[in-house]
């Protein structure tokens, strides 16, 4: 009997101590999310003290705001997430080659990839028909990979299209701070600004995305080719116009295209076979 | 400011410009040269070499130059007296008819030079004319800074034709 309660007792402290260090643990994370600055409430000394410094511009952010994740080297201070600096760099072929995210009114695609990333393989071996991806028609597409000095320039010769150009720069990778290849940059040469950025692993994927960047970068009324783009119309007379090119169209009251009822329906699926174009705005 | 380096020719670019620096591949048995692109606008995959393929996407604000070299067969001759790339072009250097196409509206100017001991000719194309006043100084601001080094003779091999260019020789 008294082994048996002997026994119960190291158990119950072994299950103390147990307790005891994962309520530590458990402190030691929340105190670490705080630091961060998620999670309520302030186990730590930062609430005490209110000058205490903040990783973040307590103005602009709260605790429950998301946490900046840097995902390169910093920006230099003329820049921002938003900027798209000129992209230059050499050529696999050794020529030097320097494209401007300004000027003009199209959308530059920056397909930033690796020769020897086998997630890359895919959209390398698209860019060779270039004509059949079903990007937007004032879309460029310019491919990126690090520079010589990273990169083995005949490896990229050997993957890279010949009608698209390619440039090997690291400095573009540091200034538009990508994480890893495949990574796509979208920018709007009309605002010289990033409109859109991150990864896909499908083609698809991307050309999707552009499409219905390209819908929302055009200006209300640029895509139709009736009075409504030509005259700059407003009011009654606007509405009119619109229902006459939505007929001409063959968009009648009362077509189901006129209830989207999601954004498939609105942009069209461009990853099944027949799948319609996608619709565009026309006021 | 980006920078673009090839074959001997350095250019800082201002905003706004793009450019290449290229040595096109040699076809039945000629000898290619240096080509350097600058230009306002997106330019096309494929480029003659004074701007065919170019100079027709230019809008009214946009500029085109190309920076070509000749033959060292060119040196000495008395196209190619003037010593030194035109840094400052005047208004008046342009002339709605000194276009490789005459396009409408257009305006062009084209130089011939020695510079570092390699000829070369400048072609600059304003996408108008009537602009020339505000466009002429965005073009002096690139050619300000436009530096061109002399051949290292040395370095020079012939390239048998078919094959690409693969570094370590400018021409």
């Amino acid at each position: 009997m008294v082994a048996l309660v002997v026994a119960l007792g190291v158990v119950v402290l072994l299950l103390a101590v147990l307790v005891a260090g994962l309520l530590r643990s458990h402190a030691d994370i929340l105190k670490s999310l705080h630091d961060l600055g998620v999670g309520g409430g302030d186990p730590g000394a930062a609430d005490a003290d209110p000058q205490a410094p903040h990783p973040w511009p307590t103005s602009t952010r709260g605790p429950g705001d998301a946490v900046p994740v840097t995902m390169g080297p910093p920006l230099p201070p003329e820049r921002n997430s938003t900027s798209a600096p000129t992209v230059a760099g050499v050529t696999p072929d050794g020529h030097a080659l320097a494209v401007s995210m300004t000027g003009g009114d199209h959308l530059t695609l920056l397909a930033f990839l690796s020769s020897g990333c086998a997630s890359c393989s895919g959209f390398w071996k698209a860019f060779h028909r270039p004509g059949e991806l079903g990007l937007p028609d004032r879309t460029r597409l310019v491919v990126v990979t690090k520079g010589p000095d990273r990169e083995i320039p005949a490896e990229v010769a050997a993957q890279s299209p010949r009608s698209l150009p390619v440039v090997m720069s690291t400095e573009a990778w540091d200034d538009y701070e990508v994480p890893g290849s495949p990574f796509f940059v979208l920018v709007d040469a009309a605002g010289g600004r990033r409109i859109g950025e991150g990864v896909a692993n499908h083609i698809h994927q991307v050309v999707d995305l552009v499409r219905r960047a390209d819908v929302d970068a055009r200006p209300l009324g640029a895509v139709g080719h009736g009075p409504v783009a030509a005259g700059g119309l407003d009011g009654p007379e606007r509405e009119r116009a619109n229902d006459a090119e939505l007929r001409r169209a063959g968009v009648l009251p009362g077509d189901p295209s006129l209830y989207p009822a999601s954004l498939d329906d609105l942009y069209g699926r461009s990853d099944q076979p027949g799948a319609p174009a996608p619709v565009r705005r026309t006021a | 400011m980006p920078s673009l380096r090839a074959h001997g020719i350095t250019a800082p670019l201002p905003t706004g410009f793009e450019g290449r620096i290229f040595v096109r591949t040699p076809v039945g048995g000629e000898t290619t040269f240096p080509v350097a692109h600058f230009a306002t606008f997106a330019l096309p995959a494929d480029v003659g070499d004074f701007g065919g393929g170019a100079v027709d996407r230019m809008g009214a604000n946009d500029i085109f130059v190309a920076l070509f070299e000749f033959g060292p067969e060119s040196l000495g001759r008395p196209l190619f007296a003037r010593q030194g790339l035109p840094r400052s072009l005047a208004p008046v250097d342009f002339r709605p008819y000194v276009l490789r196409r005459g396009l409408g509206g257009q305006s062009g100017t084209q130089w011939f030079f020695t510079e570092s001991g390699r000829p070369l000719t400048l072609y600059v194309v304003l996408g108008s004319h009537a602009r020339r006043g505000v466009l002429v100084p965005r073009v002096n601001s690139l050619l300000g800074s436009l530096d061109v080094a002399p051949v290292d003779t040395a370095s020079v091999t012939p390239v048998p034709p078919g094959v690409p260019f693969s570094g370590g020789r400018w021409n």
